[in-house]
């Protein structure tokens, strides 16, 4: 350990193990480490079930959950969208070689106390009942709207200007009814608060384009979902900084980053002290950089049968828009099963979540656990959302926020982004690496 | 869909730091050796393809290192995942390296549930009249290991020795092991790798 890098990440989370596949790639020399034995960090994917079962210090499984090294449990639920940010970071950096997806079967949303499937194509939305008739057309002509906007062609704007009307002006030009608005900005824009409403039309636009977007790319549903659970992605982006010659230790622990006049200098491991010009890591190893600006409420449940409803998908997410249930944010229920290989044949890993509002978090989640039917098993965590109080650019010390309650990883990789070109001042070049990698095949 | 299409077959390179493994990989790729790793040559390059026809039938390996991961901290587990093949690979001029194979082994039965399992003495040309590690002790190991090996071969990157003979019969090994499954194989696997999107090309509306 007793050497100079240009950069040490601590923690092997997904958001750290981006930045060290790109710093890596990127030519710098990078030490990776990690104060736990495994990689992944709170994006790990637990297995085999035994450890899931004590992590939350729980008696040991018995016999009906089937091998416990069939399952691969994470502890933050997300979904890729197809044609997102993570996706792109993914073909860019190579790292999809490394992994094989599946697509969701179908997206759901709460309405009226029960469910119903967001449509996917002109026959399912003919008819879905999500809406009336005229509601429908007024809804379709919407979408062709979004859909012709060219943010550099005011032509195609149709006389309405996205950047300085706000989003409530653009359902009032298309008379959209309080539901169809809810159902707009929730399922399909995937905002988690309406804060959106008062906001320039054009960020929402962008949001319903991503998710048809994506969609059109595997059918089923705009999301994607890794074999083997979410702990492949931080993996793949390790391997990818190891192969451009990125150092990693496991189970070393970090006692100190040393600074010298406000600014990194290295990071200390019980005697032994590494130097670098920079370090980045998540707020678990900063406690004093960081602050508390929310909780997320988070339960894995254990099924062994699928989501009532939901045609038996394999793969699922539900939405409940908050205004159905009288709250500020959303709650979001999303189902994997043994199809991805993250649980013993004929079992189903339900996760219910949402940002907390009160002192009663589990009381919060009710409409979403009341929709999965018997439980088997259920694990509850409350966790902090952490943010830095310091952007890194004096003192070279660069963290990441704590993951959020969305769905996707559209905020994880905005962080990222943003992490990578405070510290390095340039934007990053996703061609570069895709150029080097070359064809593999020879 | 996918029935002309030659199945690829992931081949795993294992064993402890130094032992050859991306020199067997080097062999493989453009039949090379270099004493003091040219590592620039092979920058981001970590896997790499190659066909092979065992009587009529084509089967393509597709060779992955470490990328020199177990230097120092545990080869995740995401290696192992979809591998039909792992060969574990020691030094025979290194006793410690042979002995240290059970914990190989173990991670790949773990993660590669279904790989077939290669046992490989590497470093043949460093092979003494007094042998560090013997052909006996090498029968052993594969017994204790409840015949989980398939084969064993010894190798030497340096002369070139047995490494060709190698891959070959590992192809051979996996032609005969998918013969009956091969041609189902690709039909109902509904789980896939993303590309780049370029390929879509109208614009899509969900209305
Ligand atoms: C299949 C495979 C196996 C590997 N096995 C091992 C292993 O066993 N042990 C091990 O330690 N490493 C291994 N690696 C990693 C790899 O060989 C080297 O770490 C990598 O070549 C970089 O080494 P380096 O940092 O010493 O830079 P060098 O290759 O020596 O390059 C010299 C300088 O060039 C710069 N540089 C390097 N890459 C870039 C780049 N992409 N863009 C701009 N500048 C760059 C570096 O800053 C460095 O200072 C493996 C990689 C692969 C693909
Ligand atoms: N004499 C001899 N040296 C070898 C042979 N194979 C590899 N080496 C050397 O052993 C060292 C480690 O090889 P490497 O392929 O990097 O091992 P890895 O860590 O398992 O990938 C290098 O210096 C190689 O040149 C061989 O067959 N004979
Ligand atoms: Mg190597």
């Amino acid at each position: 350990m007793d050497e100079e890098y240009d950069a040490i990440v601590l923690g092997t989370g997904l958001k750290e193990c981006i930045l060290s596949g790109m710093l890596s790639v990127s030519g710098k020399k990078v030490l990776h480490v990690d104060r736990n034995k495994y990689y992944g960090g709170e994006s790990a994917s637990i297995t085999p079930l035994e450890d899931l079962f004590s992590k939350f210090k729980a008696p040991p499984p018995d016999g009906s959950y089937g091998r416990g090294r069939d399952w691969n449990v994470d502890l933050i639920p997300k979904f890729l969208m197809a044609n997102g940010l993570l996706v792109k970071l993914l073909i860019h950096t190579g790292v999809t070689r490394y992994l094989e997806f599946k697509s969701v079967e179908g997206s759901y949303v709460y309405k009226s106390a029960k469910i119903s499937k967001v449509p996917i194509d002109q026959q399912e939305a003919l008819s879905s009942d999500l809406m009336g008739l005229f509601e429908k057309r007024r809804f379709r002509n919407f979408l062709i709207w979004v859909q012709n906007v060219q943010e550099d062609d005011p032509k195609s704007w149709d006389g309405f200007d996205p950047f300085s009307n706000n989003m409530q002006a653009l359902y009032n030009k298309f008379n959209l009814d309080k539901n169809t608005q809810d159902f707009t900005g929730h399922a399909l824009a995937l905002y988690r608060d309406d804060d959106y409403i008062g906001q320039s039309a054009i960020g929402t636009i962008r949001r319903i384009k991503l998710y048809s977007d994506s969609l059109a790319r595997y059918g089923k549903s705009p999301y994607l979902y890794p074999m083997y659970g979410l702990g492949e992605l931080p993996q793949g982006f390790a391997r990818l900084s190891a192969i451009y010659g990125g150092t990693y230790m496991l189970d070393k622990p970090i006692d100190e980053i040393v600074m010298e006049d406000g600014k990194v200098v290295g990071v200390r491991s019980g005697t032994e002290v590494a130097k670098c010009k920079q370090v980045f890591c998540d707020p678990t190893y900063v406690t004093d950089k960081v602050r508390k600006v929310g909780q997320v409420i988070r339960c894995i449940c254990l099924l062994d049968h699928p989501i009532s409803g939901t045609g038996d998908a394999l793969s699922t997410q539900i939405i409940i828009p908050q205004k159905q249930v009288n709250r500020n944010s959303d709650i979001y229920v999303s189902l994997v099963s043994h199809t991805h290989q993250v649980a013993a044949k004929g079992w189903f890993v339900a996760m219910v979540s949402t940002t907390v509002e009160t002192s009663n978090p589990e009381a919060e989640i009710k409409p979403g656990i009341d929709l999965l039917g018997p439980i088997k098993q259920k694990f509850v965590s409350v966790s902090d959302y952490l943010e830095p109080t310091d952007n890194g650019l004096n003192s070279q010390l660069f963290i990441s926020t704590s993951y959020d309650a969305t769905t996707h990883f559209e905020t994880t990789c905005l962080d990222v982004l943003d992490i990578f070109k405070r510290a390095t001042g340039e934007e990053f070049d996703f061609n570069k690496v895709k150029h080097e990698l070359g064809d593999e095949d020879q | 869909m996918a029935t002309i299409k030659v199945t690829e077959q992931k081949v795993i390179l294992c064993g402890e730091y130094g032992v050859g493994k991306s020199s067997i990989f080097r062999r493989f790729a453009n039949n090379t050796f270099v004493s003091n790793n040219d590592r620039k040559s092979t920058l981001g390059l970590d896997n790499i393809n190659k066909q092979y026809t065992i009587d009529e039938k084509t089967i393509r390996l597709q060779l992955w290192d470490t990328g020199g991961m177990e230097r120092v901290a545990s080869i995740t587990s995401s290696y192992y995942k979809f591998a039909e093949a792992a060969i574990l690979v020691f030094s025979l001029d290194n006793p410690t390296s042979f002995h240290l194979l059970s914990q190989h082994l173990l991670d790949i039965v773990t993660y590669a549930e279904n790989a077939k399992i290669f046992l490989c003495g590497n470093k043949s040309d460093l092979e003494s009249v007094d042998p560090q590690v013997t052909d006996v002790e090498m029968e052993q190991f594969c017994e204790q290991c409840h015949n989980l090996i398939s084969a064993t071969y010894k190798t030497s990157c340096k002369t070139g020795h047995g490494v060709d003979e190698m891959f070959e019969d590992i192809a051979r090994h996996l032609v005969e092991a998918n013969r009956s499954r091969m041609e189902l194989h690709d039909m109902d696997k509904d789980h896939f790798k993303i590309t780049s999107s370029d390929e879509i090309d109208e614009p899509s509306c969900l209305c």
